[in-house]
């Protein structure tokens, strides 16, 4: 089968080829076109997260056209260089490409916790700033690098705003003590379900000493039927089911949990997948009433709550995206929005791109809960992180096939409903 | 014990489930001593059609299982024509990476015309829950589980008693001989790809009810029933049906006993060993050769 | 001479892509050994790497000879299966490795940070396998490349590679002849593996990130197989020229279809797996071997 092509012909070829791709002469587009400013962003826009990608870029898209009605930033209109990020390779490369071909000087995106390493590491090579909207990777701004900043709150901050809300909302309506509260934790086995589930296993033993009676994980893969682990559980006999899921598994568990009749006080999950994504009130209509999700504010949220310029920018941000998708805003838009709209508040102060000052504007920044859309407040830690605390972070439920906001209760005017939960039949 | 009764019904209806799934994968196996490796690919397909059927017109996906038989059959004379003619009489590579090629073809089609959104189908009948004792389960898992023992059943009556399964059987043993005899192979393999593709395919629409439908929904079964078949031995139906009760045991009680997350370990072990160890099945006599060694 | 970034991150991605279907073509291509689970040993280089870089602050490079180490060790049993298990039987069995390599790394929160993965750190200096520049990083893999041609060379041209060629060809034969076809079989999916792991231990390096469902992936697996058929299976250089043909169409059609209209980005998938089967039977030899024929029969034209 071997060609007699000879080593001299093949290996010149291969050396010719590199050399002169290597020496083309070519500089990576400049930036400002005057009155334009460029920024990048990169979302998984092809393969499996692509739904959830695509539903970022539009929050972002979103909020770029409110910018720019607002006066853009530094005074100049806002675009965007879009990169898909399919895999860790993918998100390398295209971060290297919106920074040497686009000239970006700031990248935003990634939503998933793979993309967003290999992304903000190109980034720190290129010593571009990269402004994380969504990834929760806890180490994402551990790694010392000067150029990473987040707007949303890490895998902890899942896990410690959960355990709050068991601790300190349910467990008192059960009657019991935080301490006298048995937990199982059941979870889909990925980088977000295994960074969160740990983060709460943490906090629920050392801040409460909830009981923790199970930890299950599970590949949502390839998970076929819960009812082993729904049998187990039921020997068990937990109060609260904390079930991180994704989307196929949520649904199946909830079904066959109904099946076999498996009883708890409530199921507590995080993020916009799983019971959390419009995807499980499709799946399960009428029988979905109960579980809790925390995301962004949903429908019955309080914008009265909020500060002023918080309810202003709220109110507009809700009315766009009426506007443009005809439903409310879902997670993935609200996290993207959010996360642009405090970039543009650090441009407008720091008036340039140049990470010194840039980090020192960032650093400045400090807003109490209630001043920016979603309810945010502003902090950023010295590695680069927007304090648990500030980014406000709500409680939903499933209520007649749709996600309320029911907690924190300033923040709403519904309320949360069967605590607990009881029969699978008397949930209307 | 209370969890018995539960986990002995959970693994007969889901051992149900990846029998029907594996028995179109083993005939395939047995008579064309091809891996599909797009076989997730075309349960993917069968979820879809379930899909689009309800969504679009509202129809039961019961309804549409009679339907799929003739669309699965067409779409495996189709597929055959154009992709798999010639593959059996060709090299390793050839009948390798024709149906990965197939698998990586079909999954991008699905994300590309479909999305990545997960979809449901949920019929009036999909929150039916039977009670049996201590156990319960859904109605369609039933349902899977009877066509799935059903379709087997008529399958190995087809193969043991209609001439067609016996020219297929004589070819599957020896082509040279069939071919000496005036049996024409390729219209022998073109049918057994046929016919298990319809197998799949009805999988899929049976299956759409209790689990997501999205374009790499495959991935979730194909696996295991390469699993399945390599026990039951290769082209064996029946062994197909117990090999699917096994790896449906190993995944219930190891779940159970050990938790989830390393049940595939347990299971693709237990197939590398017997691939290994014992290449004609835990119980069968053929395919040992084709096997190697 | 100035650079452009983008262009080069193709090339080394060309390059990178390149060597890795060139390692894996040692097994697939030369000893006939096709895998369908390669991501196991490209999945063991680049936690070598990014482990021996993080936990055990060693050099990265000391990280790519211990991912080689290991891979070999794999490799070694990956290729006692290939001595029991044919064609299509073997392939499966590889990707069950693989997928069991995935669940260890993705469990094992303890060692691997499970599914969380490993960013693996930037430290400039060469050492620390850590090049600012880009044009460090081409010569870099460029040598990489170029070392699995020569080991692909070698099988061409040396008596263990013509002995592999006809234990491939002909095994029963081969045997009757006296050539030891197991050890060589075995040893040919080792040294596939060795290379294999090398390239991803530098990826690991370079991308900056080691995730267990992407390195240990089926896909990956299929990719590396991708570029070695379409190009040329068994030849030195057909891995490369698919790579060439497979990365930069990729990675064009991404620069040029972002945003919303980047779900028509996918359409080069179906167009690939549509290639590869019309390649496999109708152009076994791929294009390199294709496009030799052609200048040959265009020789024997001109000289007539």
């Amino acid at each position: 089968m071997s060609k007699r092509r000879g080593l001299p012909t093949a290996l010149i070829l291969l050396t010719a080829v590199t050399l002169v791709s290597a020496a083309l002469v070519r500089d990576g587009e400049g930036q400002a076109l005057q009155g334009e400013y460029k920024v990048g962003v990169l979302e998984p826009l092809t393969g499996a997260l692509a739904f959830e990608g695509k539903r970022h870029l539009e929050g972002m898209e979103i909020m770029r056209d409110m910018i720019n009605e607002r006066g853009g930033v530094m005074g100049k209109k806002l675009v965007f260089a879009v990169g898909d990020a399919v895999d860790p390779t993918a998100a390398a490369s295209e971060a290297n490409r919106l920074i040497t071909r686009e000239g970006v000087k700031i990248i935003t995106g990634t939503f998933s916790s793979r993309l967003c390493g290999a992304a903000s590491e190109t980034a720190a090579r290129h010593n571009v700033i990269y402004w994380e909207t969504s990834c929760v990777d806890p180490r994402f701004n551990k790694r010392g690098l000067k150029n990473v900043f987040r707007t949303e709150i890490d895998a902890t901050g899942f896990g410690w705003y959960n355990i709050e809300f068991i601790a300190k909302h349910l467990a008192p309506r059960f009657s019991l003590k935080p301490n006298e509260l048995k937990i199982a934790f059941l979870s889909e086995d990925s980088s977000y379900g295994q960074g969160v589930t740990e983060a709460a296993r943490d906090r629920a033993r050392r801040d409460f000493g909830m009981q923790e009676v199970a930890l299950e994980y599970y590949n949502f893969q390839t998970i076929n039927d819960f009812t082993p682990i729904i049998a187990k559980l039921k020997q068990l006999n937990p109060d609260v089911v904390h079930h991180i899921a994704y989307s196929n598994d949520a649904p199946l568990f909830w079904r066959q949990s109904r099946e076999q009749n498996f009883i708890f006080k409530a199921l507590v999950h995080a993020g916009a997948t799983g019971y959390g994504g419009a995807d499980f009130g499709k799946a399960t209509g009428a029988d979905g009433n109960g579980p809790f999700a925390l995301l962004e504010p949903g429908p019955g949220f309080r914008v009265e709550a909020l500060r002023p310029e918080g309810q202003k920018i709220e109110r507009e941000f809700r009315d766009a995206v009426q506007k443009k998708t005809g439903s409310y805003p879902l997670g993935g838009h609200q996290l993207a929005a959010g996360g642009l709209w405090v970039l543009k508040l650090v441009l407008d102060q720091a008036k340039t791109d140049e990470l010194e000052k840039f980090r020192s504007a960032v650093m400045a920044l400090d807003l109490p809960v209630g001043s920016v859309i979603n309810g945010w407040g502003i902090k950023f830690s010295e590695t680069g992180q927007n304090a648990n605390e500030r980014v406000q972070h709500y409680m939903l439920q499933w209520q007649n096939g749709q996600l309320v906001t029911v907690w924190p209760e300033e923040f709403s005017t519904l309320r949360a409903k069967w605590i607990p939960l009881g029969a699978w039949d008397q949930r209307k | 014990m209370g969890a018995v009764p539960q986990l002995v019904i959970s693994t007969v209806l889901l051992g149900g489930i990846y029998a029907l799934i594996a028995v179109g994968l083993t005939l395939i196996f047995g008579i064309m001593r091809v891996v599909n490796f797009a076989h997730g690919e075309f349960l993917m397909l069968g979820m879809y059609l379930a899909f689009w059927a309800f969504a679009l017109w509202g129809l039961d996906p019961y309804v549409v299982l009679v339907g799929a038989v003739p669309i699965f059959f067409g779409v495996g004379l189709v597929t055959y024509a154009l992709v798999m003619r010639g593959v059996v009489k060709a090299s390793h590579n050839v009948q390798i990476f024709t149906t990965v090629g197939l698998s990586t073809a079909l999954q991008n089609a699905a994300l590309v015309v479909w999305t990545g959104d997960f979809r449901v189908v949920r019929p009036w009948h999909s929150g039916v829950v039977i009670r049996l004792g201590e156990a319960a389960f859904n109605l369609s898992q039933v349902v899977a589980f009877a066509v799935a023992v059903l379709f087997t059943a008529a399958l190995v009556a087809f193969m043991k008693w209609t001439r067609a399964g016996r020219i297929m059987r004589a070819t599957a043993q020896d082509v040279e001989a069939a071919t000496l005899m005036g049996i024409d192979t390729d219209r022998v393999y073109r049918l057994a790809w046929a016919i298990g593709l319809v197998c799949v395919g009805i999988a899929g629409v049976l299956m759409s009810p209790l689990y997501s439908v999205y374009p790499t929904a495959g991935l979730q079964f194909v696996l295991l029933a390469y699993v399945v078949v390599v026990l039951g031995g290769l082209g064996d139906m029946m062994g197909a049906l117990l090999g699917s009760l096994i790896v449906a045991a190993v995944e219930v009680i190891g779940s159970y006993l050990v938790g989830s997350a390393w049940k595939e370990v347990i299971y693709f072990v237990l197939f590398i060993a017997v691939l290994v160890f014992r290449p004609a099945g835990l119980f069968g006599q053929r395919g040992s050769e084709t096997l190697g060694a | 001479m100035i650079r452009d970034g983008f262009l080069l991150d193709g090339l080394i991605l060309i390059l990178l892509w390149g060597a890795v279907s060139g390692a894996w073509n040692v097994a697939g291509g030369y000893a006939g050994q096709v895998s369908l689970g390669h991501s196991a040993f490209f999945g063991i280089g680049a936690y070598s790497a990014a482990l021996l870089a993080t936990r055990f602050h060693q050099s990265p490079w000391l990280g790519l000879l211990v991912g080689a180490l290991l891979a070999t060790v794999a490799g070694l049993v990956i290729g006692y299966l290939s001595t029991r298990l044919k064609g299509p039987y073997f392939g499966l069995a590889t990707i069950a490795f693989s997928q069991v390599l995935l669940i260890v790394a993705s469990r094992w929160r303890g060692f691997t940070s499970g599914s969380e993965g490993i960013p693996v750190p930037f430290r400039p200096g060469l050492w620390t396998l850590g090049f600012q520049s880009k044009v460090a990083w081409v010569y870099l893999i460029l040598g990489l490349a170029v070392t699995v041609y020569l080991v692909a060379r070698y099988l061409e041209t040396s008596r263990p590679g013509y002995q592999l060629a006809g234990v491939r060809e002909d095994e029963d034969a081969a045997e009757a002849l006296g050539i030891p076809s197991r050890r060589l079989k075995v040893a040919a999916v080792a040294a596939s593996a060795a290379l294999t792991s090398v390239c991803g231990g530098l990826w690991a390096q370079y991308v900056g990130f080691v995730d267990p469902f992407y390195v240990f992936s089926v896909d990956l697996s299929v990719r590396f197989a991708l570029n070695s058929i379409i190009g040329g299976i068994g030849t030195a250089i057909g891995p490369f020229v698919g790579s060439l043909l497979i990365t930069s169409l990729e990675t064009y059609l991404r620069a040029t279809f972002s945003d919303f209209k980047a779900g028509l980005i996918g359409i080069y998938l179906i167009i690939y797996g549509g290639l590869l089967i019309v390649v496999v039977r109708f152009v076994p030899q791929g294009l390199v071997g294709w496009l030799g024929e052609r200048l040959r029969a265009v020789g024997r034209y001109a000289r007539a």
